[in-house]
């Protein structure tokens, strides 16, 4: 029996060949440079047996829509027209006609493309091509997360159906990111052309996403440069003994006004003693970090290892497409019990670095991962499959796999664990409060370098019922500093948090934004070089200390977010809009409609109706009818309301004023 | 008829503002009476939403005790409130929160945004009422507990209320030590408080304690839509925000 099979890329095809033929297949070329064409011997086992086996692969989608050529010109017919203008789909033609032609000869078509969304879209527009050649061939999916050998056999021999919701999900989100993209984008180009200057010969586009993104920019800017700083008052009290200095912090942290806290210091004071309400020492731990997921893997690399999350996540699908990491888009943070991670850190005693410490849990360190609340049903965590040399791999996948290595024995080894002592005093009516920390167990922070926990300065003893009079107590003032502008950390946790996009096109929006020069980035802890550069932010450096110690009492040492830890000083870069983008968002949102293009609401409950097509609760055509009639109301608004958004483009890219 | 000591000892017994002569009469009235518990729930309604500072007598006794001369004088260092006091609060802010986060956290509530953690919400008009605290239901306390935190204050928030007897006299008050029933969202303006003899006060401002003082509950309902009204108003101009940039 002949068996055609097909993945998304030729890397995977590649693997997947050489595991299921051992080693030995015959390559043959194709009119595509970069596709090739194996054949060898396979036993899928149950009804199939024993086959003669093709594989090849596509690149990536095989088809694209586009408009009919009547629709070529950007102002005739309307743009909003564009809405329910013919579709036509075009595929590219040599490689639909290999697959075509493999397919003759083939009963069975195998489609191996990644287990996702996208890859289960795919996989119908390979059925499609497959179908022209062969009407009658029979069609399974390979179920697969990673290219180990063992688990591509297996999947193998345990294939399953392709997923129609998911296919009809992605041809959904095609169509309306076709219609409402050009029709958008069109329309703001044509209208805005005739400002002139900068914007005479721009393509503005518009996507849904791309607009809810810079929306998060432009608010954040806004929030920076309407900050007003704000004085506060607090009391910080002192203690020496036994030659060791105690620092107290307020309970109450800070206030904002000064008489209040003039007359609650006046009251301290007038105590003299301060006495001590309780002395206790329990156990602490620092908990270690949930199984990685595509989101966390790009929040990490900008932070820690300073890449762009697009970057980052190229480095990991190549790393993937070598087998030495599984597939880098899932949601999921929790490992299947089944899976034999011992197996997986066996792997690594090897390693110069981390073999040592993969060792130890080897024999008898390994503790199940903790398990999250996130499961994609598709893919698991994020974690090495193959030791790799740090000599075969690139300055970045090296360092983006020890990352992901790194995290990995974290995740299988045991929380840190520590002793923490705490005392409260009561002065006057006042309560105050100190911590101390001996850290007595790393355990995976020996592995984890990426963060640390370590003793806090050593605490004279205190029993309860001492009194004492304070070495020093203190009335403190300080003042509010304006938020930091967003990182690329930042901008991807509100793009998870709203709903805008997947976890595998975040990373793209926020390039997107930038070539279209919505936004810039720049330099943390240098001047922010912007047009709108007054007053304000700027005192940041000063104020800031005094911040940092108002809130020092409420940093515990068991949280596990990781948000506030690493890298977090100067040299970050971080993303300020552009005259431009700033006009754009703030020219939609000053139209008042019931919901702006630039906030994250509109692309939310469309991302909701593509989970709900895959569900099963609604279907592609009601969705479209939906998001077509929802965004075309928008457009009719936009239309009417241009105005506004032409008058804020004058105020911030030509500098005029508001018309009195 | 003892009706009227009866309905006077119940509502003194509830530590409610003293009521005058002549809403004792007007309730009690009607014939055949109604049962005292109806009629105490009606004093009550009556009494909290009352102006203590009207000297009509219409509704509380014109002659309640009120705050000691030079309570307000910022000379003294402590001193304290003789006897049991009614009070209404006229105005409350929270200190622990710096007013241009209270101004931010409005603002977006104004363009019918709420944020919760770093997702971005949009407020439909049922759910604004809870934000605000403008509806007056009897599960708005539970409503406002769970929805703005920030709004009705944490555990170790700290609010000033400005307070006023019966003779009209103004003071500040502050939390000494947390009290729950106090908050942005909880508390109304025009709810009465019984300031309790003993009640300490440093350089004329109230320190409060949940044992030196009594929240009764009640609003003024024209008092507490004004404040609500101008509160993003007050808190913009306290930090020179209110002129154009």
């Amino acid at each position: 029996m002949k068996v055609l099979c097909v993945a998304e890329k030729p890397s995977i095809s590649k693997a997947v060949a050489g595991h299921l033929s051992g080693g030995s297949f015959s390559t043959h070329n194709t009119r595509n440079k970069f596709i090739k064409n194996y054949s060898f011997d396979f036993d899928f086992g149950q009804q199939w047996g024993s086959s003669n086996v093709t594989m090849t692969c596509v690149t990536g989608h095989l088809t694209n829509v586009e408009f009919t050529s009547e629709y070529k010109n950007w102002s005739h017919p309307p743009p909003e027209s564009l809405f329910t203008a013919p579709i036509v789909t075009n595929d590219k033609k040599d490689i639909a006609k290999n697959i075509a032609d493999q397919a003759k000869y083939a009963r069975l078509l195998v489609i191996w493309t990644d287990c996702d969304r996208e890859g289960e879209h795919i996989g119908q527009e390979i059925v499609d091509a497959a179908r022209k050649g062969n009407a009658g061939i029979q069609v399974k999916r390979a179920k697969f997360s990673n290219v180990e050998r063992a688990h591509v056999l297996s999947a193998a021999r345990r294939l399953v159906e392709l997923d129609e919701k998911q296919v009809n999900a992605v041809a959904a989100r095609i169509e309306l990111d076709l219609r409402i993209g050009y029709a958008f984008t069109r329309f703001i180009t044509n209208n805005l052309k005739h400002l002139g200057g900068p914007l005479a010969d721009l393509v503005l586009s518009y996507g849904s996403c791309q607009f809810p993104t810079l929306g998060f920019v432009v608010d954040r800017y806004f929030r920076v440069k309407n900050f007003v700083p704000e004085p506060f008052w607090g009391i910080s009290l002192m203690h020496k003994k036994e030659g060791k200095q105690v620092r107290f912090s307020w309970a109450r942290n800070r206030l904002f006004d000064r008489m209040t806290a003039v007359l609650l210091y006046e009251r301290c004071l007038a105590a003299k003693k301060a006495k001590v309400t309780k002395v206790q020492e329990k156990p602490t731990r620092k908990f270690k970090p949930l199984p990685l997921t595509t989101v966390e893997l790009q929040k990490a690399a900008t932070r820690l290892l300073r890449m762009s999350g697009q970057q980052a996540m190229t480095i990991a699908e190549g790393l993937y497409n070598k087998g030495f990491i599984s597939y880098p888009r899932t949601e999921t943070d929790r490992f299947d019990k089944g899976m034999n991670l011992r197996a997986l850190v066996q792997k690594q005693t090897t390693d110069q670095r981390w073999g040592p410490f993969a060792q130890g849990l080897v024999n008898g360190g390994f503790q199940q991962p903790r398990e999250g609340k996130h499961d994609d049903k598709a893919h698991p965590p994020i974690h090495p499959i193959a030791h790799v040399a740090p000599t075969a791999l690139t300055y970045d996948e090296g360092r983006l796999y020890e990352y992901v290595t790194r995290r990995f024995l974290a995740c299988c080894s045991e929380d840190a664990k520590g002793m923490a002592t705490d005392i409260e005093l009561l002065f006057g009516d006042e309560h105050f409060s100190t911590r101390g920390i001996i850290v007595l167990e790393r355990n995976y922070l020996d592995v984890y370098i990426y963060e640390n926990w370590t003793d806090s300065t050593e605490l004279p003893r205190f029993t309860v019922g001492e009194q004492f009079e304070p070495t020093e107590a203190m009335m403190t003032e300080g003042k509010t500093s304006p938020p930091n502008y967003l990182t690329e950390a930042d901008l991807i946790a509100l793009m998870d948090a709203n709903g805008i996009g997947t976890d595998a096109t975040m990373a793209e929006h926020i390039q997107k934004i930038q070539d279209r020069e919505y936004v810039a980035t720049t330099t943390r802890g240098g001047t922010a070089a912007t047009e709108g550069d007054e007053d304000g932010p700027n005192e940041a450096p000063a104020t800031r200390g005094g911040r940092g110690r108002g809130r020092g009492g409420r940093g515990r040492g068991g949280g596990a977010g990781g948000s506030a830890r690493g890298g977090r000083g100067s040299g970050l870069k971080v993303f300020v809009p552009t005259q431009l983008g700033v006009a754009l968002i703030l020219g939609f949102d000053r139209m008042s409609f019931e919901t702006s293009l630039g906030k994250p609401f509109l692309r939310k409950e469309m991302e909701l109706q593509m989970k709900a097509i895959c569900q099963g609760s609604t279907t592609r055509r009601a969705v479209l009818e939906q998001s077509i009639a929802q965004y075309r109301q928008v457009f009719l608004q936009s239309q009417e309301q241009v105005g506004v958004l032409k008058q804020a483009c004058r105020e911030f890219i030509f500098g005029q004023g508001p018309r009195t | 008829m003892d009706l009227i000591p009866q309905l006077r000892r119940a509502i003194l017994a509830q530590s409610l503002p003293p009521p005058s002569q002549t809403l004792l009469t007007t309730l009690t009235s009607r014939s055949p009476p109604p049962p005292i518990p109806s009629l105490l729930a009606t004093a009550k309604a009556r009494l909290l939403a009352s102006d203590l500072t009207n000297t009509s007598g219409t509704v509380v006794d014109p002659s309640l005790p009120v705050f000691p001369p030079n309570i307000d004088l910022a000379t003294v260092q402590e001193s304290t409130i003789s006897q049991n006091t009614h009070v209404q609060v006229l105005d409350i802010e929270n200190l622990s929160l710096s007013r241009w986060e209270q101004v931010e956290e409005l603002e977006a509530i104004e363009r019918g945004e709420r944020t919760r953690g770093r997702q971005v919400i949009r407020v439909t008009d049922e759910e604004n009422g809870e934000v605000d605290g403008l509806s007056s239901t009897a599960g708005q306390t539970q409503a406002s507990r769970a929805g703005g935190a920030a709004a009705s204050g944490g555990a170790n928030a700290v609010h000033r209320l400005v307070l006023q007897d019966g003779r009209g006299k103004k003071v500040f008050a502050v939390e000494l030590k947390r009290i729950s029933g106090i908050g942005i969202g909880k508390t109304h303006i025009g709810e009465k408080i019984l300031l309790r003899a003993g009640a300490a006060v440093a350089r004329g401002t109230v320190l409060l304690t949940p044992e030196n003082c009594t929240l009764l509950g009640g609003k003024i309902e024209a008092w507490h839509e004004a404040w609500m009204e101008g509160r993003l108003a007050r808190l913009r101009e306290s930090v020179g925000a209110d002129r154009p940039q």
